[in-house]
């Protein structure tokens, strides 16, 4: 009897072992930041969209794109601004709902997200939020050497000047611009 | 007693993990001796070559892996298309990589299309991981 509970308590101890190892560690530290409460209720999901939609750049915030946008996003993974997307079909399935709930214009958004997607004129279905008109106009005043630099190269790099672009904050303070700084006008 | 069978579960664990891309690592020789009865097992020096050398990509641009994985395996790379960091390839500078074969496969057939505009074949794949998994 010892010995069953002995040997059960470590199959459990050996379980926890393989899941932390079986994890990439893709978003881990993100889903660790975000606390415990956050960490309970979306984990899952948001954990899948780091891995599929955060590789190869970082996890655009769903609520800077209406659901018309993220639907002809999500049909279109095979050729994906000329990348191979693809994931499985469950997954995808997953983050499709995952993209609606939380679009634009499903839900109450952030002041940084309102104040460009309201710009979105009615009927256009943009792939981008580099398209976003307001967006244009916000950044329309950093010149080109600074973007077209190594450490940017692309606006879509939000990160690169956005310090805390991946926890969804783009107030004037977080941002620092490669070989320029702080940016204040 | 009780950290003998912590130490052994580790260790256990540890291997399976490995067991898996060992797996996936026979199967791959299995593919790749059908495929040319003369095969004689996966070589690193082949695998270097077809990690650093360039070719007309998908995208119309010259590159190779080491343009998105650089040349030292050991750094962090960068995508040459979207500029993000790229944490380093090499397992030794970062222990998660070559744990998950389902995660290995994807980005195999992804790049190597990025690369060489078609799929890799099982040789092909045998060696460039050999290669990848071995370089410091
Ligand atoms: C294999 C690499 C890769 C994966 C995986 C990937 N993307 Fe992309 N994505 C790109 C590239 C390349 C671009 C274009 C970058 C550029 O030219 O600005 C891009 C651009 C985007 C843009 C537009 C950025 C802008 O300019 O505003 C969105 C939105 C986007 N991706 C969403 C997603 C979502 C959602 C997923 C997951 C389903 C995903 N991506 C997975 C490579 C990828
Ligand atoms: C080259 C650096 C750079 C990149 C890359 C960049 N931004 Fe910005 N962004 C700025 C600067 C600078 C401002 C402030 C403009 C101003 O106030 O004149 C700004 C302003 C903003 C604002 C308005 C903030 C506010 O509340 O006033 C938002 C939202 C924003 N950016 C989102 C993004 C997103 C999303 C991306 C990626 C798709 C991105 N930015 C990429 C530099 C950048
Ligand atoms: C256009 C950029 C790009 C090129 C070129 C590229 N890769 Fe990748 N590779 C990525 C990205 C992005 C990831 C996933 C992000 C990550 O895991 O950090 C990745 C992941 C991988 C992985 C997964 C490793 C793991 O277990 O985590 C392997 C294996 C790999 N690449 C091999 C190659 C090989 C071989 C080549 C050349 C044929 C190559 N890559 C070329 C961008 C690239």
């Amino acid at each position: 009897m010892q010995r069953v509970r002995m040997w059960t308590s470590i199959m459990f101890m050996g379980l926890g072992v393989s899941l932390v190892l079986a994890d990439g560690g893709y978003g881990t530290n993100k889903a660790m930041a975000s606390g415990a409460e956050g960490r309970q209720k979306s984990s899952i999901v948001t954990q899948l969209y780091q891995n599929e939609c955060a590789s190869c750049h970082m996890a655009y915030q769903p609520e800077f794109l209406p659901k018309r946008s993220w639907r002809k996003i999500m049909k279109g993974l095979e050729n994906h601004f000329g990348a191979d997307a693809t994931m499985d079909p469950k997954d995808q399935a997953t983050l499709s709902k995952y993209l609606q709930e939380n679009a634009s214009d499903a839900k109450r958004t952030s002041h940084a997200a309102t104040k460009l997607t309201r710009s979105i004129p009615k009927h256009s279905v943009l792939m981008r939020i580099t398209e976003i008109p307001k967006f244009k106009r916000e950044h329309r005043e950093i010149p080109k050497r600074l973007i077209k630099q190594e450490k940017v190269r692309l606006l879509s790099n939000c990160v690169a000047c956005h310090q805390r672009a991946e926890k969804g904050l783009y107030g004037e303070r977080d941002i620092f611009i490669p070989n320029y700084g702080r940016w204040e006008d | 007693m009780k950290y003998s069978a912590l130490y052994l579960l580790v260790g256990m664990t540890l291997v399976s993990a490995g067991g898996n891309m060992d797996a996936y690592m026979s199967t791959l020789e299995k593919e790749a001796r059908l495929a040319d009865p003369g095969f004689n097992g996966f070589e690193y020096s082949r695998g270097e070559k077809i990690y650093f050398s360039k070719h007309r990509g998908k995208r119309g641009k010259i590159v190779s892996c080491s343009s998105c994985h650089t040349e030292n395996l050991s750094a962090s790379g960068k995508h040459l298309f979207t500029g993000k960091v790229i944490k380093p390839l090499s397992p030794f500078a970062n222990p998660q990589r070559f744990s998950k074969v389902k995660k290995v496969k994807k980005w195999l057939r992804r790049n190597f299309k990025d690369v060489y505009k078609r799929e890799g074949t099982a040789q092909e794949k045998g060696d460039v991981l050999t290669f990848m998994m071995r370089r410091k």
